[in-house]
């Protein structure tokens, strides 16, 4: 994978370049900031993150999960009282909706590294220590005849240090 | 996430107006980015004091722990049980911690969610908090088990003895209460420090540090791909914690009002517990962050505007802590039963007068002086204050679980209660396993969340933005939600 990155030291010269590089569909760009920024969202619009469904999923196979895990051990080991009912949904409520929180927070973590991409191994090239201190950077992919072409674009966005990397 | 916002009024002025102190979350003293990674990484160097309390800490832990081999030797009866009171200071300690973990999600989730700008620079500590108050209270249950080895009986899982727990005790509804909660808070304190482990990859010198870094880091990279899902995954893992806070302690609550003792069967116990539980835990946020942000040079990140608001959700809960015990007065008296208002009088003026007027003081009186500004804003009162908090509750949950038993329906079921050098030693032990792991924590990671201080501090920019700019780099005629953000 060959690319150029772009390193900024403002957020509105981050944002101008991918504007510009949106509007010029050179390729794929990545944004790297130090700090989620709405500013940098909006310019990319990329639309709503699938986490939801994973969230939604999570919640609601946890509640089936505790209150069927409930009724079955009642059911399965009964504890027979007079004119009361074997299982009884109303107090494994309790099961159904502390199960439900579990799965779902844990399906939440679970989409968060499905959508987001990580764990990872290794860092992919075009990552620099200084994007997590206080940088911000545009990595692109563009084809190779216009790898010039994006190296320029980038500098004339304001970028302090443009480089080629693979 | 900061964001800039259209105003709902051309009144410019009017919104510039600072809308302090609840929420004001500007850092004058914060230039830049650097400057925060910079100061709160400094705070990760172990200092001298921090190996004594660390080793008083450890020590504490011993002396808990000697007990407990000493009773798991002799049996539960070292502890000071005598029927009827089976139930005493372990109980009274699983639910004094249970409580100090509620302030920990509140600050970090609720909060959140209402967008309160003075979360931001305590919620590290109220989480971590949390975690460790969770694990300090699950110790309890176990220790007050005659096998305490055995306590995965608990837990629902096929097994050869062909038997399952009762589903409808409010004891296992506790087990899975807890589990869930701690696992849930544990989740939500790693995810939210996955960005602050980046950094410090980053920026570690030590080689073995930066590799222990770099694993718990995940491979983090900050992309634009990365942000923008975890920003949606914390917003969930927050919807879903909130709830679980009002859910865990309304379930420890049952574990009482489930029961027909006198001063347990009531149904102001879920609120009661929730409300105790979150002013109990802000009284430990306040006695920890006080010494940490003086400790750690922290002041112009933990300001008294911060404290200032958590002083007013210290005397909200107090208030409401203090409404509930009217309530359950006035039930004793309007319910009629005899047994109910004995038990009162027992508890008011007869042989527990002494514990019921300590947490009266405590957590009624002591808190009014948060009505005045100088208080909630003088950080040496806040301090003590909060020490009184602390004993206060604990106080609350002893007068709550020892006089019921004591003074049931017939004269027989009457007794007192006196705690033993096991109990006590353990009482030490649990502050020192908590206290471990907590300066383990403070030395080892950042105790303010260095990603969520950089949304508050002004972004670099290169033109001139009075008032933000929009996705294409150009000034925005609106304000910025955050205030100050821009100025």
């Amino acid at each position: 994978m060959r690319g150029v990155i772009g390193v900024f030291r403002e957020l509105d010269t981050t944002c101008d370049a991918i504007a510009v590089l949106k509007k010029k569909k050179l390729g794929e760009f990545t944004v790297y900031s130090p700090t989620p920024r709405h500013e940098i969202e909006h310019a990319i619009d990329k639309g709503p993150s699938a986490v939801r469904m994973f969230t939604l999923i999570g919640g609601l196979a946890g509640v089936t999960f505790g209150y069927w895990i409930a009724i079955w051990i009642s059911d399965y080991w009964p504890i027979v009282v007079g004119g009361k009912a074997i299982a009884s949904w109303i107090p494994y409520t309790v099961f159904g909706f502390e199960v439900m929180i579990l799965i779902g927070g844990l399906a939440t973590v679970a989409g968060l590294f499905a959508t987001a991409r990580f764990p990872r191994i290794t860092h992919t090239v075009g990552y620099d220590s200084r994007f997590s201190y206080g940088d911000y950077g545009v990595w692109i992919e563009p084809a190779p005849d216009k790898m010039q072409e994006a190296e320029q674009l980038l500098r004339d966005a304001g970028a302090t240090e443009v480089r080629v990397e693979r | 996430m900061a964001t800039i916002t259209r105003p709902e009024t051309e009144d410019v002025e009017l919104l510039r107006r600072p809308n302090i102190p609840s929420a004001d979350v500007r850092l004058p003293a914060v230039k830049d980015y650097e400057q925060v990674d910079d100061e709160i990484t400094a705070t990760l160097h172990p200092t001298g004091q921090w190996f004594i309390g660390l080793g008083v800490a450890i020590a504490f832990l011993i002396v808990g722990a000697l007990a407990w081999t000493y009773q798991i030797y002799s049996g539960l009866g070292v502890a000071g049980y005598n029927p009827p009171v089976m139930w005493g200071v372990y109980i009274v300690t699983f639910v004094f911690w249970v409580g100090i973990g509620h302030a920990g999600t509140l600050i970090s989730a609720i909060l959140y969610l209402f967008r309160a700008g003075f979360r931001t620079t305590i919620y590290r500590c109220a989480e971590a908090m949390t975690v460790f108050a969770i694990m300090t209270a699950g110790l309890f249950p176990i220790l007050h088990l005659g096998r305490p080895w055995k306590f995965f009986w608990l837990i629902p899982y096929p097994n050869w003895r062909y038997i399952w727990p009762q589903m409808k005790s409010p004891l296992i509804w506790d087990v899975f209460a807890i589990l869930t909660y701690l696992t849930i808070s544990a989740t939500f304190l790693y995810i939210g420090l996955v960005p602050d482990f980046a950094i410090l990859r980053d920026r570690e010198k030590n080689p073995i540090r930066k590799r222990i870094f770099a694993q718990l880091a995940l491979g983090w990279r900050n992309t634009d791909r990365e942000w923008r899902h975890f920003v949606r995954a914390y917003l969930f893992l927050a919807a879903f914690s909130t709830p679980l806070v009002l859910s865990v302690h309304s379930v420890v609550s049952f574990d009482f009002a489930m029961s027909d003792v006198p001063g347990w069967h009531t149904t102001v116990f879920p609120p009661y517990f929730v409300a105790g539980a979150i002013y109990s835990g802000i009284g430990m946020v306040l006695t920890i962050i006080i010494p940490l942000r003086k400790w750690f040079n922290l002041k112009h990140y933990v300001t008294i505007n911060d404290l200032d608001a958590a002083a007013k959700l210290a005397l909200f809960t107090s208030l409401i802590v203090g409404v509930s015990y009217a309530n359950e007065w006035f039930v004793a008296w309007y319910s009629g039963s005899p047994a109910e208002k004995q038990f009162f009088a027992n508890r008011l003026w007869g042989q527990w007068w002494w514990a019921s007027s300590l947490l009266y003081t405590c957590n009624i009186c002591l808190p009014l002086s948060l009505f005045s500004q100088w208080c909630r804003r003088n950080t040496t009162w806040l301090f003590i204050l909060s020490i009184f908090i602390n004993i206060g509750m604990w106080f609350e949950r002893f007068v709550i679980v020892v006089p019921s038993l004591s003074h049931e329906f017939e004269p027989w079921q009457w007794a007192g209660y006196r705690p033993t050098w096991v109990d006590y030693a353990i009482l030490c032990g649990s502050f020192g396993w908590f206290s471990m792991w907590f300066l383990l924590f403070i030395k080892q990671f950042p105790v303010i969340a260095l990603t969520e201080i950089k949304e508050i501090v002004k972004p670099r920019l290169k033109f001139s933005h009075p008032r933000g700019i929009d996705t294409t780099a150009h000034p925005l005629p609106f304000m910025p939600d955050t205030p100050g953000e821009f100025d």
